[in-house]
């Protein structure tokens, strides 16, 4: 469930997160999303370690190519983390944003 | 203090859109405690496993819930959830009672009803099980485990054929099973053409939505002598992980199978070369094959390969059978019930009364339950 102030509370901590380099080690193509992003699907979702050794899980956007045709070029990939919305505002209005992970 | 099971009884797992959560648990309970030759009022203790009932049906507070809809009047009940592993839990917190020396005599109940439910919702639920990170990124369970498999592949050279191989197997299982959701036999080629879910897992290589509920009777061992039936429980461990995948530090085990599998064999004695028959965690294919490697049958990228040339399936192999129930992928995964469901599938291997998919002359068994992407893990080992 989206609440203005959990939101409020995290996306403080997305700028930390911003313009962070690193590499795809393992990836997925989500074809039966969650409810909220059935809009979105299919997406690749990529396991990214950053350059400080961190990993993260991430939707990529803009992909080489776009889907499919992209997708024996992921593992390996260098990626730069950004913020993006991540799912369509709900009833509150709020714009739920987060961190994902577009090719560099 | 020695603890037994003395009662174990199993619904048939599949969509079953006429029944409901009040039901399941009476049919799997009444079956346990006739066959534990119980009354309800001989119950002190009631534990549930349970992963969404709130989320997906909105009642939470189960364990009163089912403490009155069972009779169980006055009874200690307490609903426990770890994600998947909600079942495998309360077996651990029930055996824990009663080594505690506080209670005689608990009842388990695993059940869940997701079939009412919309996949998409569903999905959302599920991903309860993980981080908010992970949520953010739209990923599924299908995915994670998807991310684990390709790594897998990159790491030991495991085919997309490997996979398939374990759902053929665990469907064969199931089609001698009355309870299971498949009856069905598999080819590889079917498994191979059926949709992607998350790449590169199909369709056919993720266990099913389901609904289930499956119960057990365990009770302070008799000093003098033994009951009829009676199978007891010689280890319980659980142990846990990072909640996220990214956090792990490596990404071809899952380090919670392993550390609780471990911590069993060592409570038991044993090792993986004693037992006969293990009901592993095969939510999806590649979860089944990292399972024998965790636990210890088989050294990391040996897996894949011994499943698919029938090392363990029932009939062929020499000695281990796994998943002769049909696992989480033939059998059905209503998650919290699905961890309740392998000891009780062990109980009957282990009584010698499993029909048609009777492991002959089995008499030490492991069930091995995981809670999200690995986060959890419960190991049980059973003797007759």
């Amino acid at each position: 469930m989206l609440s203005p102030v959990k939101l409020w509370r995290n996306q403080k901590n997305v700028g930390k997160m911003l313009g962070k380099i690193g590499k795809i080690i393992s990836w997925t193509m989500v074809r039966v999303p969650p409810a909220d992003f059935s809009d979105q699907a299919p997406y690749p979702v990529v396991l990214v370690e950053l350059s400080g050794g961190e990993r993260i899980t991430a939707q990529l956007v803009d992909p080489p190519a776009g889907g499919q045709a992209g997708k024996e070029k992921l593992m390996g990939m260098k990626v730069i983390t950004v913020v993006r919305r991540t799912i369509k505002p709900n009833n509150e209005g709020v714009i739920p944003y987060g961190i994902k992970v577009k090719p560099c | 203090m020695n603890v037994s099971i003395i009662g174990a009884s199993t619904t048939k797992f599949g969509e079953l859109w006429s029944v409901s959560p009040r039901t399941l648990a009476h049919e799997a309970m009444d079956g346990a405690l006739k066959d534990a030759a119980m009354k309800p009022r001989d119950i002190q203790a009631l534990f549930v496993g349970n992963m969404l009932s709130g989320m997906l049906g909105g009642q939470e507070h189960l364990g009163a819930f089912f403490a009155e809809e069972l009779g169980f009047t006055h009874a200690a009940a307490f609903k426990v959830e770890g994600a998947c592993a909600s079942g495998g839990l309360a077996i651990h917190n029930a055996f824990n009672a009663i080594a505690s020396g506080q209670y005689e005599t608990v009842a388990v109940l695993g059940v869940e009803k997701m079939t009412d439910h919309k996949p998409e919702d569903v999905a959302t639920a599920l991903m309860g099980a993980g981080t908010a990170q992970e949520r953010s990124s739209g990923c599924t369970f299908p995915g994670l485990y998807a991310i684990l498999a390709r790594i897998h592949m990159q790491e030991y050279g495991t085919t997309q054929e490997d996979l398939a191989a374990v759902a053929v197997k665990n469907h064969f299982h199931a089609s001698l099973n009355p309870n299971a959701q498949f009856r069905s036999l598999l080819t590889i080629e079917q498994v191979l053409r059926s949709h992607a879910v998350a790449d590169p897992l199909k369709l056919l290589d993720c266990s099913p939505i389901s609904d289930g509920a499956a119960a057990l009777i365990l009770s302070r061992k008799k000093v003098n002598g033994k009951r009829e039936k009676e199978i007891e429980i010689v280890a319980s461990a659980v142990a846990t992980d990072t909640l996220g995948l990214a956090q792990r530090e490596s990404l071809t085990e899952l380090a919670a199978s392993q550390e609780a599998a471990r911590r069993a064999y060592a409570i038991a004695g044993v090792g993986p070369r004693d037992i006969d028959i293990a009901e592993v965690h095969d939510c999806f294919t590649i979860a089944e094959i990292l399972a024998l490697e965790d636990i210890g049958f088989y050294r990391k990228g040996m897996a894949a390969r011994a499943i698919s040339r029938g090392e363990v399936t029932l009939g062929k192999a020499k000695k281990l059978v796994v998943n002769p129930s049909g696992g989480l992928k033939g059998c059905g995964h209503p998650i919290g019930a699905t961890g309740v469901k392998q000891v009780v599938e062990l109980v009957t291997q282990l009584r010698g009364v499993a029909g048609a998919r009777q492991v002959k002359g089995a008499r030490v068994g492991l069930a091995h339950n995981v809670g999200g992407s690995g986060a959890t893990a419960v190991a049980h080992i059973l003797k007759s």
